[in-house]
């Protein structure tokens, strides 16, 4: 095994995308111990 | 002087921190789901697992109704005391610097821990050292920008239980009215259980607020 990644997959359906990245910050990830991806 | 401990769903330290509360002055029970802070003079955030701590440790009770006026309080100057748990929301709510992590060790400890007061703040005369239990799996305090001068509490040396950077078991802001710590003063009360030391936080706010 040469890498592992244990995350965690938030799955939303939204209406307006544009908040996503702000929904990020705010609640699901912080940012100070956690990286997140946004795949639309 | 009235001091108020915050109850969120999951909350499970909250009647200790009553009951200690209590040893020194007045005190009451401050629901999750209320606005008011029903002009209470001090505000602790218990441990527990809040609203199940789901998605991560305190990141949804930072949005309860009752978190919006602790903020505010805080904010105003109000002395706020988060342990445990308490201490992650007030980290969430961006209270306090850093965040806290799982232990090194990934596994829950349990155990009494020397910690010594290394700051002066709302809820702490530097100089002393505190014999308090610590409970936690999430305590590994973090804060790569954190000025040293807000660190308030240290494990002694060798008993670091989590990893935590620079052994920190507490941190304040910047004024001093905001405090958290991975340990549980609430549960040091009593001789009877092996130490009372952790009323001498709560001693600190009350010297505090009446001068």
């Amino acid at each position: 095994v040469e890498n592992v990644h244990v995350g965690r997959l938030v799955e939303l359906d939204v209406e307006d995308e544009t908040q996503l990245d702000a929904m990020c910050h705010k609640l699901l990830a912080n940012p100070l111990i956690e990286d997140y991806e946004i795949l639309t | 002087v009235r001091l108020g401990v915050v109850q969120f769903p999951g909350s499970c330290d909250h009647t200790d921190a009553l009951l200690a509360a209590r040893r020194v002055a007045d005190a009451q029970l401050l629901w999750h789901g209320d606005h008011s802070l029903d002009g209470v003079d001090a505000v602790i955030v218990p441990g527990g697992f809040s609203y199940g701590d789901y998605l991560r440790v305190g990141a949804i009770a930072r949005f309860s109704p009752l978190m919006e006026s602790v903020i505010a309080f805080a904010n105003d100057g109000g002395p706020v005391l988060g342990i445990c748990n308490g201490f992650q929301v007030l980290c969430e709510a961006h209270l306090l610097p850093g965040a806290l992590l799982p232990n090194t060790g990934l596994r829950f400890v349990c155990r009494q821990v020397d910690i010594e007061v290394v700051g002066d703040s709302a809820f702490s005369r530097a100089g002393e050292t505190l014999s308090i239990p610590v409970k936690h799996t999430t305590g590994r305090y973090f804060a790569p920008d954190l000025d040293p001068a807000q660190v308030v509490f240290r494990y002694a040396p060798g008993q670091n239980p989590n990893g935590s950077q620079d052994d920190i078991a507490g941190v304040r802001n910047e004024p001093g009215n905001v405090v958290g710590l991975m340990p549980h003063p609430e549960h040091a009360v009593d001789p009877l259980t092996g130490s009372a030391d952790g009323l001498h936080l709560f001693e600190s706010v009350l010297r505090e607020r009446v001068g």
